[in-house]
């Protein structure tokens, strides 16, 4: 177990710069996920830090060696890979003791250290066969079993669910939480998923375009977006994001006057949580006409058009996914009926309500 | 979705037709092998010698040197593979993996190579095999039937190698393996019925040959293999072709040997369940 250290990585194909300034520290057993949509570096980062790609500059130190320079099986991590990267020609004993047989450990001590993985793993019943007669999830225990055999310094995890169906999904990422409580190894992992990001990390760092958005901890992150891309990437659905204009301390929301930062002033972006939008009369009440209600029990997904004033300007939308200012959506819990049509009267904190420069979408606080 | 009994019938009868045109050939072989020679130019011809000669093959293998000509094109076979195998191993994983300048237009020359006839080659091969003193040797056709077999089996590695997901010798590089043993240890293991493959290849082609061994090997009897041996055979007035077709099937005996034992790499999905 050790720190890992990465220092201002840079990556480049020709002119295209895919890796921007990353700098990281990740503490002692330290759980970090790297998350964010695709092609935003967090595989090429987490690759460099295998050894497997070379940055262009930049230092990556694990523990107290500096490991820029040196080979991926000199560095002392395993790595999970997304479709598991099992050698087929070999039983799932040796894929498991592959690592220590190559570092010239002694026969008796790899079949005892993969009995135990295997015990912990729960696939004792499994090691003499091969990994096409494995399923799924199976392989991906195999895969993880593989990792933690060779008991490294660090464990990388390169969205090893993605390829698992939902259900699967949801247990292993309750096992790989465990396995990490109980051996305390630092991971780093990277994922695609705000969810899996949110439930397993310590910390999460989100990228876009081969740059660190924020670094914090998961309810941080939540709580205290950084900017736009956070605000939009973390909560589903996605935060509400409408625009108003802010002067002395106030602006317009809803027909009603919000108190905002001081420090805004003319145009912001205001976001707010569909969840924080509660059914009947609160802090700060208005009228809404569902256009669709989606109802899953006990909650309810009501969408509503914002109010003319408040509508962002089609300017703003990146994506299909970033164009929710038209249409907002409030999360409402245990709520009574609700019908399409039929005016409703929602309400909200306005303590929980963020500000955005609509400019540079950095959170104006 | 079911077929038709008609769609079925035609499926069938293109097989068995398929079959039959291919089969026959060598089912006449063994007819005119075991024919006596005065029965072969016979109407309307014996679909099956009365008497069969089994003793034929005994027959030449006595009056011929037919086990040192196979012997010779075993060797030269073993030897142009060998040399074949290494090579393009290595340049079909470079071209499969590395990506380097003018990589894909060296990958390309390599090919038109391949689109050369053997034919064009002879004379310059000729030539330098004069001049290295190899002529007569058995170095000769090894080395011009690697010349042959390279081309080839560096663009099917390749398109093999290519079905081989990267992460494997990634995590082979993890788990403590240098870009090489990553190659020796996993790629080429799981690389095995491509290999194979390719190697079978190589093999038939090398052991097919005539050509080469007519211009190069002609002068040395000694060296002879198989193909150039069975030419001799004929006569410039009579030929025995009861003998001569023994002899072919002789000839085409080990090659089904090979082919019934590496049956089971050719058709292996060896990959199957590294990945998702």
């Amino acid at each position: 177990m050790a720190e890992i250290v990465i220092d201002r990585v840079r990556k480049s194909y020709g002119p295209l710069t895919v890796l921007k300034d990353f700098s990281l520290e990740v503490a002692d057993g330290e759980f970090v996920v790297l998350v964010g949509p695709s092609g935003c570096g967090k595989s090429t980062m987490l690759k460099i830090l295998a050894g497997l790609e070379e940055a262009t500059s930049g230092t990556i130190r694990i523990g107290s060696r500096e490991v820029t320079d040196l080979a991926p099986g000199d560095r002392d991590i395993a790595m999970v890979f997304q479709n598991y990267a099992l050698y087929p020609h070999l039983t799932v004993a040796a894929n498991m003791g592959f690592g220590l047989k190559m570092r010239g450990t002694p026969a008796e001590t790899i079949a005892k250290r993969v009995q135990e993985a295997a015990r912990i793993l729960d696939v004792e019943h499994l090691l003499e066969r091969r990994p096409r007669q494995l399923s799924g999830g199976q392989r991906q225990r195999v895969a993880l079993g593989r990792a933690i055999v060779r008991e490294p310094q660090a464990f990388l995890m390169d969205e090893p669910l993605s390829n698992l169906d939902a259900k699967l999904r949801v247990h292993m990422r309750a096992e790989i939480g465990a396995l990490h409580q109980r051996l305390g190894v630092t991971t780093i992992y990277v994922t695609h998923d705000q969810i899996e990001a949110m439930t397993m990390a310590n910390r999460i760092v989100i990228m876009r375009d081969g740059e660190i958005q924020q670094i914090a901890d998961p309810e941080t992150m939540f709580e205290r977006p950084a900017n736009l891309f956070v605000a939009g990437f973390i909560g589903s659905p996605g935060m509400n994001l409408l625009t108003a204009e802010a002067r002395g301390g106030h602006a317009q929301l809803f027909g009603s006057a919000v108190p905002v930062p001081v420090g805004a002033d003319g145009p912001v972006t205001i976001g707010l949580r569909p969840e924080h939008i509660a059914a009947g009369p609160g802090a700060m009440s208005f009228e809404a006409r569902p256009v669709l209600v989606e109802s899953l029990g006990s909650e309810k997904y009501v969408y509503f058009e914002a109010p003319e004033a408040n509508r962002p300007p089609r300017t703003i939308a990146r994506s299909d996914e970033d164009r929710r200012g038209e249409r907002l959506i409030a999360r409402l819990m245990n709520a009574g009926p609700v019908t399409v049509g039929q005016p409703v009267t929602l309400s909200f904190d306005p303590a929980k309500l963020h500000v955005f420069d609509p400019a540079t979408g950095a959170a104006i606080r | 979705m079911r077929q038709s009994p008609l769609a079925r019938l035609f499926i069938y009868a293109s097989v068995i037709l398929t079959c039959a045109v291919l089969l026959f050939p060598i089912y006449w072989l063994v007819v005119t092998a075991l024919s006596q020679p005065d029965q072969l130019r016979q109407l309307p011809p014996k679909f099956w010698p009365d008497e069969p000669r089994w003793s034929v093959f005994g027959k030449i293998l006595e009056e011929r040197p037919i086990l040192l000509w196979l012997g010779n094109s075993a060797l030269a076979a073993l030897g142009a593979v060998t040399i074949s195998m290494v090579v393009s191993v290595l340049a079909g994983y470079s071209l499969s993996r590395f990506r380097v300048r003018g990589g894909q237009s060296l990958g390309l020359f390599i090919l038109t190579a391949k689109m050369l006839p053997a034919t064009l080659l002879v004379i310059p091969l000729f030539g330098i095999f004069r001049m290295t003193g190899l002529i007569g040797s058995l170095w000769s056709i090894i080395l011009a039937h690697a010349t042959l077999i390279i081309p080839f089996t560096t663009w099917m590695l390749k398109g093999y190698f290519d079905t081989i997901p990267r992460e494997l010798e990634q995590a082979a590089m993890v788990d403590g393996c240098s870009p090489w043993g990553a190659l020796v240890r996993v790629i080429l293991p799981v690389s095995a019925p491509g290999l194979a493959a390719t190697a079978l290849y190589g093999f038939v082609l090398s052991w097919s040959d005539y050509a080469y061994a007519r211009t190069f090997l002609t002068n040395a009897q000694g060296n002879w293999t198989a193909n150039l041996g069975i030419t001799t055979m004929k006569g410039e007035y009579i030929s025995n072709w009861a003998d001569i077709s023994a002899a072919a099937i002789l000839v085409a005996l080990p090659i089904l040997a090979i082919y019934l034992f590496l049956e089971r790499y050719l058709v292996g999905g060896l990959t199957a369940g590294s990945e998702k």
